[in-house]
């Protein structure tokens, strides 16, 4: 069973092409790359494969590796271990055009389209405790109700942005987005709890108590498929969405370069700083009140009396206690922010090609054939930010090849060793990232697999 | 001409550096990532198995409820019932393995009761019944009667065809001045597996 079947999905850090400017696509990390080509595009829904999956709290290989534990033993295990902070998540993003230019006033134009879906889970600990065992063994437990928090949104994004060598130190860029929701499910501030305790005596013998119960799940692009019979009435309409046809956003990445000496670069981007308006076809359920159940009380009427409806009359009053509405109110979703930042110092040979005397930056900092450095990425998730800290090592081999090494520490692991390759072909650009490469042999026993592979063409400056 | 441009630098490159096994590394990387040592079909054998607690009915019936005070007569054997529309639920009637039923009945009247349970279906058909006696009890000291009734095997398949549920309380005997109550309180124990 190999790579494309079994990964799933996730955190969207792209430690290796960050900064790794022989990949075009290192102007969607940080607009302020300073790129070397004169001229760039993408093969269309070539340039840009990527794939990110992960879990912080259990692998594949935990649930179902061969092992002589009994499967259920091993779920059981886990579930004691996994924390309300643990979280599944998916990312994939496929571009569709991307293109870019140095005009003449040497600003760097670029701009594309890409289709991306994201997807992030919190492990409910509490309700999956209560799935699994019951509440037997759990008498007076708090069950959390407010662990549920999940986010998933299919998306396209239309982009066009452009960077300028302000001084000879600073490089800065900018890029703006618009965003077309195809559909977007959302349900991250929820509260309330479930217990069961001893009744006082005056009813029955337990009390089920909801308290306080505020549930939300925000859905948009979604109630509108549910009438729609055949797949390829659903894939007209998504693809109108795609382009534009869905709940539009907006937003912006901005990032700067700095050159603190002619070895020594500083550069940070905030990436996704936008709004997605969900105007159409929008349904949001909210339940909430609070709720005792005593079970059915039996009053034994006069024989001559009809039979009283006990089950109705209980259907009735919980949902009468525990409002469940439909809204179908527009809202408002911030995109999950990132933040990047990277200290870089270069050594070794100056790279040929762009010369010892770098006429483009008017004698600003030099390009070498290595470097080493340290980054850092947050991306801003639901109920905390996922940060993560990177070292690296670059190196270029000849005109042909460059390669970058990571070492990345973040939720997942902190044994995440990556590998990106970019082959330069003449105006052929191909590269490869993949991280977690030492679980490579075994998927399995990652917690997070990220890859992210494409084709361009580059015309370099001359 | 492009094409032997690109074929001189490889070659160029293969034989300065002999860096073909790197070349190969991302190709590798990309079609050898293996899964191992794991079998995905043990999903089959995921079973989940929750034990859930929940109440089920309770009553108070008062002495008086036993005779007629209109026409002087005794009512020797008085009925409730209540619908249970989960019991045969499709999803209920596959996964539910066992069921405790515990009655906790409290009795301050000075009489002994035959307590029936009687499971029936929408046709009113019986599917599955059981009975207990209530110990009597006086109105300075009740005297709390516990029954349990485990179902489970075949009989839990006639229980998840019912989804009602009629409680018949029977006393021997009554007259106008028995005082007292009798009280119940119960629950179910439910073991599932899905």
């Amino acid at each position: 069973m190999c790579l494309f079947q079994v990964v799933v999905a996730v955190a969207q850090n792209k430690q290796l092409a960050y900064g790794f400017r022989e990949i075009p696509q290192s102007l969607m990390l940080n607009p302020s790359e300073k790129v070397t080509t004169k001229f760039h595009f993408g093969i269309p829904f070539l340039s840009q494969f990527h794939l990110n999956g992960g879990s912080t709290g259990v692998t594949v290989y935990d649930i179902f590796g061969n092992s002589s534990v009994e499967i259920n033993t091993r779920i059981a295990n886990k579930l004691s271990e996994l924390k309300n902070t643990d979280f599944f998540t998916a990312t994939q993003q496929l571009e569709l055009i991307q293109f870019g230019w140095r005009s003449k006033q040497e600003l760097y134009f670029s701009g594309g389209i890409y289709q991306e879906f994201d997807f992030i889970a919190y492990f409910p600990k509490d309700l999956a405790e209560l799935a699994w065992y019951g509440n037997k063994d759990n008498i007076n437990k708090i069950y959390d109700l407010g662990e549920v928090s999940t986010r998933a949104d299919l998306l396209t994004v239309f982009h066009f942005g452009a960077n300028k060598q302000l001084t000879k130190k600073l490089t800065v860029g900018a890029r703006a987005k618009i965003y077309s929701s195809m559909a977007s499910v959302n349900s991250t501030s929820n509260s309330g709890n479930f217990t069961t305790t001893l009744g006082d005596g005056a009813n029955n013998i337990y009390e089920h108590r909801l308290t306080n119960v505020d549930m939300t799940v925000q859905t948009s692009g979604l109630a509108s498929l549910y009438d729609l019979k055949n797949a390829s009435d659903i894939t007209k309409k998504m693809i109108g969405r795609a382009f534009l046809g869905g709940n539009l956003g907006v937003g912006m990445d901005l990032g700067f370069t700095y050159d603190i000496t002619n070895k020594l670069t500083a550069t940070g981007s905030i990436l996704d700083l936008g709004v997605i308006f969900h105007l159409k076809d929008v349904e949001t359920y909210k339940a909430t009140g609070n709720y005792t159940l005593n079970g059915i009380e039996l009053i034994f009427p006069p024989l001559d009396e009809a039979g009283i409806p006990y089950y109705d009359d209980l259907e009735n009053e919980i949902e009468k206690e525990i409002i469940v509405d439909t809204i179908t109110r527009s809202y408002s979703n911030w995109r999950p922010l990132k933040v990047n930042g990277a200290i870089s110092y270069s050594f070794g040979k100056t790279v040929s090609g762009v010369d010892d005397c770098d006429c483009r930056s008017r004698g600003s900092k030099i390009d070498r054939n290595q470097s080493v450095g340290f980054q850092v990425f947050n991306i801003f998730r639901p109920k905390s930010p996922q940060l993560a800290g990177t070292v690296f090592y670059y190196r270029r081999f000849g005109k042909l090849l460059s390669a970058k090494a990571t070492y990345t520490v973040d939720s997942y692991s902190f044994s995440n060793l990556g590998l990106a390759m970019v082959l330069d072909l003449g105006p052929i650009n191909f590269y490869v990232a993949g991280d977690n490469i030492l679980n490579y042999s075994n998927l399995a026993k990652t917690k997070s697999v990220s890859l992210q592979l494409g084709f361009n063409i580059k015309i370099n400056q001359k | 001409m492009f094409k032997i441009t690109v074929i001189n630098q490889i070659s160029q490159l293969i034989m300065k550096k002999n860096l073909t096994y790197i070349l190969l590394i991302p190709i590798i990387l990309l079609f050898y990532a293996c899964i191992t040592d794991t079998d995905i079909n043990q999903a089959e054998n995921i079973t989940l198995k929750p034990v859930i607690e929940l109440d089920l009915i309770y009553f108070t019936v008062k002495a008086n409820r036993f005779y007629d005070a209109v026409t002087q007569n005794q009512i020797l054997t008085v009925s409730d019932s209540t619908e249970i529309r989960f019991l045969d639920d499709t999803d209920v009637q596959e996964a539910l393995k066992r069921v405790d039923f515990y009655f906790k009945f409290t009795n301050s009247i000075p009489r002994s009761f035959i307590a029936e349970f009687v499971f029936v279906n929408e046709l009113n058909e019986i599917t599955y019944q059981t009975q207990t006696n209530v110990e009597q009890g006086t109105l300075g000291t009740p005297i709390v009667t516990e029954f349990t009734e485990i179902v489970e095997g075949d009989a839990i398949l006639q229980l998840t065809q019912a989804n009602k549920v009629i409680v018949k309380v029977t006393i021997p005997s009554s007259d106008e001045t028995l005082e007292g109550s009798l009280n119940l309180q119960s629950k179910a124990t439910y073991y599932v597996e899905y």
